[in-house]
C-alpha cells in the first residue's frame, strides 16, 4: 500500500496545495432538534402549572441531559436556560409554596 | 450507588430540615404580632393537638409549625406584658394541659375525632422517633426535636431518586467525556503523529494552521473532527469521528438496549481533473440496499452487482457491491485490496471494522467529487485493528486519481451523466419558471387588494359626504346679521 514511500518521486506530499481547513458553515435550522431541551420545557411548565413535583424534576432532569448534549452555546444556552427556571421555579413553588402550613387550612 | 445514596439522602434532610425550620420561625414570628395574649393559649393549644395528631396518625397539617421551645419561650415574654390574669401557658414537656383549658378554644367542628387527652412525654419521644436516619449528626438530631416531621420518609422517594440521578449524570458525565477524548486522541496518536499513516500522505494535518496546530476538532463531546490536506489527487480530508454519548446516562441507558458503534467517516474531497466517472459503492448486503435506493447518486446512476462467476476472486458473499459498469466494479476491487482487505480470509481479521464505503463524483453538495469511507472504531487499545482499513484510504486516492475508463465504457457514462445534467437542467427551468409565475400571481394579488382598498376607501370617502350633506340640509338654516 501507499503508506510506505522513501523516495522523494515516490512522495504523495504536496505542501503547495495544501488548504487550510474552513469549517463548514451549518445555518441553525441544520441543527439537529434538541429533543431533550423541549421535553425539559414540557415538563417545568407542566410541575408549575399542577404543582407536581414529579414533572419539575423530571424537567430538571431533561435540563442536564440537554446541557451535557450541547453543542452551539449560544443558541441552545436560551432554551435551556428558561427550561431551567421553569423546573427550578416549580420546585420553588412545591417545596416553598404549598409546603406552608397556613391558616387557611 | 449504594454509596451516593446515603449522603445524599442525609444531605437532602438537612436542607429539608433547615428549610421547614425557617419557615416555622418566621410562621411563628408572624403570628404574634400584633395579637394579644390569647393567641399564646390558641398557640399551645395547637402544639397539643399536633402532639395527639402524631398518635392518632390524623393527616391535619395545623400543627407542624411550632417548636416548642419557642413557644414556650414566647408565651414567657409575652406574660409579662399580659392582660389576662389567668394565662395558661402549657408546656408539654413541663405540665399536662388540663382538659377544661384545652376545650375552652375548641373548635368541635374542626377537630373531630381527636382523642381528649395524652400523657406529654410520649410527644417527646415521638418527635425523636420522626427522625428516620440514626447516623445523623448530633446537630440534626438536635434540630429535629426543635422542629418536628411529621412526613415519612417515603414521601422523599422522588428527591431521593431524581438526586442520586442528577448527581450520577454529572459523575457520568466527567468520565464519559474523558472516555470519548481517550478515544480519539488514541485514534489521532496512532494515525496522525509522526511516522504515521496520515503524516506520510499529507503535508499539512490538523484544522488550524501552523505547524502546530490541534490535531482534533471537537465538536460537542462526541464528535471530533480531523482534516488532513495537501496531497496530490485530492484537496483535502475530513475525517469525523461519531463517538457514542458516552457523556450523556440517558443515552448510555438507551444504548444499553439498542446498542451502537464508534463510527468513523473519512471525507477526501477530490480535485476536478483527478476523478474519472466512477460511481461505487460497497457496503454489507442490506445496508447497500438501503443506500442504493436512498442515495441520490446510487439511485440515479448505479445498480447492484451480482458477483461475477467464474471463478474470480470476490468480495466475500455479505459485502454488496454497488457500480455503475461492471468494469468499474472490477477495476475498483483489484487484487491488492483483495488480498489486504477484502478477500475471504483477511475480511474475517481485519475487514471487522468495515461498514461502507462510497466513490462518486456525482455527490450533493458542496464538493462534487467524494470518496467516503465508513469505519467503526476499535478500542482505545486496539487501535492497531484498523490499520489497513485506513490505509485503504490513500491507496483508492491514488488509484482512483490514476483510474480512466475505457473509451466504450466511458461514451457509456458520458450519456448518462448528459441525460442527467439535462433533466436537471430542465428542473431547475421549470422551477424557475414556477417561481415566475408566482411571482407574477402574487403581484396581481397584491395590484387586485391595494385597488379593493382604495376603492372601498373612496366609497366610504363620498358616503361620508353624503352624509355630511344631508346633515347640512337637515339642519335649520340660520342667517346671522351683524348687529349695526
Amino acid at each position: 500500500m501507499s503508506s510506505h514511500n522513501s523516495s522523494s518521486a515516490n512522495d504523495p506530499r504536496q505542501p503547495s496545495s495544501a488548504k487550510p481547513f474552513v469549517p463548514p458553515a451549518v445555518s441553525p435550522q441544520d441543527l439537529p432538534v434538541d429533543y431533550s431541551g423541549f421535553i425539559a420545557v414540557v415538563f417545568g411548565i407542566a410541575g408549575v402549572m399542577f404543582r407536581y413535583k414529579l414533572c419539575s424534576w423530571l424537567a430538571i432532569i431533561c435540563c442536564a441531559q440537554s446541557l451535557a448534549n450541547m453543542k452551539n452555546v449560544e443558541t441552545d444556552l436560551k432554551q435551556i436556560s428558561m427550561a431551567m427556571m421553569f423546573g427550578i421555579m416549580g420546585l420553588v413553588t412545591n417545596y416553598l409554596g404549598t409546603g406552608r402550613p397556613g391558616p387557611k387550612s | 450507588m449504594k454509596t451516593n445514596k446515603r449522603p445524599s439522602y442525609s444531605l437532602l434532610l438537612l436542607i429539608l430540615l433547615i428549610l421547614s425550620l425557617s419557615l416555622t420561625s418566621v410562621l411563628a414570628d408572624s403570628h404574634f404580632e400584633g395579637f394579644d395574649a390569647e393567641d399564646d393559649v390558641v398557640e399551645d393549644e395547637s402544639l397539643d393537638l399536633e402532639s395527639l395528631h402524631k398518635l392518632t396518625d390524623l393527616p391535619l397539617t395545623q400543627s407542624d409549625s411550632s417548636p416548642p421551645s419557642k413557644t414556650t419561650h414566647l408565651s414567657s415574654s409575652d406574660s409579662l406584658s399580659d392582660p389576662d390574669p389567668n394565662p395558661n401557658p402549657n408546656h408539654p414537656a413541663s405540665k399536662p394541659s388540663s382538659p377544661t383549658t384545652s376545650f375552652e378554644y375548641w373548635d368541635e367542628d374542626e377537630f373531630e375525632g381527636v382523642p381528649v387527652q395524652h400523657p406529654p412525654p410520649e410527644t417527646q419521644q415521638t418527635t425523636e422517633n420522626a427522625t428516620p436516619d440514626q447516623n445523623l449528626d448530633p446537630k440534626t438530631t438536635q434540630e429535629s426535636k426543635t422542629g418536628p416531621i411529621s412526613k415519612k420518609p417515603s414521601s422523599y422517594l422522588i428527591e431521593i431518586v431524581s438526586v442520586t440521578f442528577l448527581i450520577m449524570f454529572l459523575i457520568n458525565y466527567f468520565t464519559g467525556k474523558r472516555e470519548n477524548e481517550n478515544l480519539a486522541l488514541a485514534w489521532a496518536f496512532k494515525f496522525a503523529t509522526k511516522d504515521s499513516i496520515f503524516e506520510k500522505n499529507f503535508s499539512l494535518l490538523g484544522v488550524g494552521d501552523g505547524d502546530d496546530s490541534p490535531l482534533l476538532l471537537k465538536e460537542g463531546q462526541n464528535v471530533f473532527k480531523f482534516y488532513a490536506s495537501g496531497r496530490r489527487y485530492c484537496s483535502g480530508l475530513l475525517a469525523t469521528m461519531e463517538l457514542k454519548s458516552r457523556h450523556d446516562l440517558i443515552s448510555r441507558l438507551y444504548n444499553l438496549v439498542v446498542p451502537c458503534k464508534d463510527e468513523i467517516t473519512f471525507e477526501v474531497y477530490m480535485n476536478e481533473d483527478a476523478m474519472d466517472h466512477v460511481v461505487f459503492a460497497m457496503a454489507k448486503k442490506k445496508a447497500a440496499r438501503g443506500m442504493q435506493k436512498e442515495l441520490m447518486d446510487l439511485n440515479r446512476f448505479a445498480g447492484l452487482m451480482a458477483s461475477p462467476t467464474g471463478g474470480k476472486k470476490w468480495v466475500p458473499d455479505e459485502l454488496g457491491v454497488i457500480s455503475e459498469s461492471k468494469e468499474v466494479a472490477g477495476d475498483m476491487i483489484t487484487d491488492a485490496v483483495l488480498e489486504q482487505v477484502f478477500g475471504e480470509k483477511a475480511f474475517e481479521k481485519y475487514g471487522r471494522g468495515f461498514i461502507s464505503m462510497h466513490f462518486s463524483d456525482q455527490h450533493l453538495g458542496a464538493h462534487k467529487k467524494v470518496l467516503m469511507f465508513k469505519f467503526s472504531l476499535p478500542d482505545a487499545d486496539n487501535m492497531t485493528d484498523m490499520t489497513r482499513l485506513v490505509a485503504l484510504v490513500p491507496y483508492y486516492i491514488d488509484l482512483i486519481g490514476r483510474y480512466k475508463l475505457s473509451p466504450q465504457a466511458r461514451s457509456k457514462t458520458d450519456a448518462a451523466r448528459q441525460k442527467a445534467a439535462q433533466e436537471a437542467y430542465k428542473e431547475l427551468q421549470n422551477a424557475r419558471q414556477e417561481a415566475l409565475q408566482r411571482k407574477k400571481a402574487e403581484r396581481k394579488k397584491m395590484m387586485e387588494e391595494a385597488e379593493a382598498k382604495l376603492s372601498a376607501e373612496s366609497i366610504r370617502k363620498r358616503e361620508a359626504k353624503e352624509r355630511a350633506r344631508q346633515m347640512k340640509k337637515a339642519m335649520p338654516r340660520v342667517k346671522m346679521t351683524r348687529g349695526n
